[in-house]
């Protein structure tokens, strides 16, 4: 199996129109060093973050429209292939990648990845929060993902992306996408993802969208004991999002409705919440970002699906302020606080992070 | 004495058609044109689609995928590549590349410090493309304008 992967690799690069075309390649290193201190506690877990020092590692090979691309990230919490994806550049605005990837539909994940540089708040939204540090909505796909752009109404620019593949599984310790370097032999099943936003130009980050998505989870030994017998959850999401990206504002908020239907062995249920954030920054002289942030949910206490998920914050306001005191560094400390399904409690965080080529 | 007229005379003219030819050599070196290597597949390209090459988005021409060299072989080219080419300031142009990398794996333009070099990238290279003032290709056969991006 493992050779004809590497063959098919080898053909794929040696094929015309990559032969033709030098191997190029561009390596980025985005490190991050955080400390985090909780108070106000009324809550059974308060999340604090795993990832105190990480090392994040982007790299891209590519000759001709071939491309193979990764994010592999190291902590004091984990060391994990995040994304590997083989991709096939269609046309300047399509591109086709098999692989491991972040589903689309989270637009925080999607536009920001792993790297703490590149997102001026140090924590992302609870509903946006990546599968092994609590998150309720699976992240990482292995399968196919297809995104492309094209001129709708005249002048505006249409994004679009597609996405299929395996779907993590859930566990007593909540979900688990499948692991590329340590593949596992449970049940998995499928999950779908569509996602379509307009943009004034092709370049801009400035848009609105719309989110679908079909996603099967697996119940798997350990099993949940917060839903005892439950065999598999079906997960539908619709959202909308939109992005005001301005010389001094920057304004984001997305909005998910959730359904999911839980399987248990011989029965079944249903259960629907509605999760939110907007967040604003604002960039101040001396090369300061102030930024605050507002999540909310509708539903969300009474959902059997998210007991399963003791981390989740059901609400969270948070306020923070980033320097960038030198060229692709910065500091960001931040305040947040967090209602949980139980309880409720507040954190302080001081965080360094850095982009290295 | 009309002799001497005739001679300051003469002499201004002198010094009048030296500062035009000056002007002109002035203005030929401040010309900055797109160039490819002579052979190359490229014929055109506007200037949105200069902006996305050198923002590192992919462009193909006839299936093959542009190389964007950025020539910054004279400190005057810097400002004029932030303000022409890729318009925006210089911490957005490093914050949008580094965006491309995370998100899609997008290359970063080369960047190459001497004419030499940059020359002999376009003869590596048919599907490199960069800009360089128009008296350093005005007479090379090798390599060809595609058009010219700023005059002054």
């Amino acid at each position: 199996m493992r050779a004809s992967r590497l063959l098919l690799l080898v053909f794929i690069i040696l094929s015309p129109p990559g032969r033709a075309d030098p191997l190029r390649y561009e390596f980025l290193l985005l490190p991050s060093a955080g400390v985090v201190g909780t108070f106000d506690r009324r809550a059974q877990i308060t999340q604090t973050v795993d990832e105190v020092v990480q090392a994040d590692l982007i790299f891209s090979l590519q000759k001709g429209p071939w491309k193979l691309f990764g994010e592999y990230l190291i902590s004091d919490h984990e060391g994990d292939l995040e994304r590997f994806q083989l991709g096939w550049q269609l046309s300047d605005e399509t591109v086709l990648w098999i692989g491991r990837f972040h589903q689309p539909t989270s637009v925080w994940n999607h536009d920001h990845h792993h790297g703490q540089y590149l997102q001026t708040s140090i924590t992302r939204p609870a509903i946006d929060e990546w599968e092994d540090l609590g998150g309720v909505l699976p992240q990482h796909f292995t399968g196919a993902l297809l995104e492309s752009g094209a001129k709708a109404f005249h002048s505006w620019w249409l994004r679009t992306a597609l996405a299929g593949g395996i779907a993590p599984r859930i566990t007593a310790e909540g979900m688990e996408p499948l692991d590329l370097l340590r593949p596992d032999s449970h049940r998995h099943q499928m999950g779908y993802q569509a996602r379509a936003s307009l943009h004034p130009d092709e370049i801009t980050e400035t848009g609105a969208g719309i989110l679908l998505a079909n996603d099967e989870l697996t119940a798997v030994a350990p099993q949940p004991t917060e839903l005892p017998g439950l065999d598999h959850v079906a997960v539908r999401l619709i959202g909308l999002f939109a992005t005001y990206a301005g010389t001094t504002w920057k304004l984001n908020g997305a909005i998910y409705n959730v359904d999911t239907r839980l399987y248990y062995t011989g029965s079944h249920g249903k259960d629907s919440f509605i999760v939110g954030y907007a967040q604003a920054e604002r960039r101040l002289p001396h090369n300061l970002t102030g930024y605050v942030r507002w999540e909310d949910s509708a539903r969300a206490a009474s959902s059997p699906y998210l007991q399963l998920f003791e981390r989740f914050a059901r609400s969270r306001r948070v306020a923070g302020l980033r320097w960038d005191f030198v060229q692709h560094q910065a500091l960001t400390v931040q305040y947040a606080n967090s209602l949980k399904i139980d309880g409720h409690y507040s954190d302080i965080r001081l965080q360094w992070s850095a982009a290295f080529f | 004495m009309e002799c001497g007229v005739l001679l300051n005379m003469r002499r201004a003219l002198q010094l009048f058609i030296l500062l035009c030819l000056a002007s002109q050599a002035c203005a030929a070196s401040h010309t900055l044109v797109l160039v490819v290597r002579a052979d190359s597949k490229v014929s055109d390209l506007d200037s949105l689609t200069v902006r996305k090459l050198f923002l590192g988005l992919p462009v193909l021409v006839e299936g093959g995928l542009l190389h964007p060299v950025r020539n910054r072989s004279d400190a005057e080219l810097d400002p004029i590549f932030l303000q022409q080419i890729v318009a925006m300031s210089q911490s957005a142009y490093d914050r949008q590349i580094l965006i491309g990398v995370n998100r899609q794996g997008w290359l970063r333009p080369a960047e190459v410090s001497t004419v030499s070099r940059v020359l002999d990238i376009l003869y590596d290279d048919p599907n490199a493309v960069t800009f360089m003032w128009l008296h350093e290709v005005a007479h090379n056969p090798r390599v060809r304008v595609i058009r010219v991006l700023w005059s002054d």
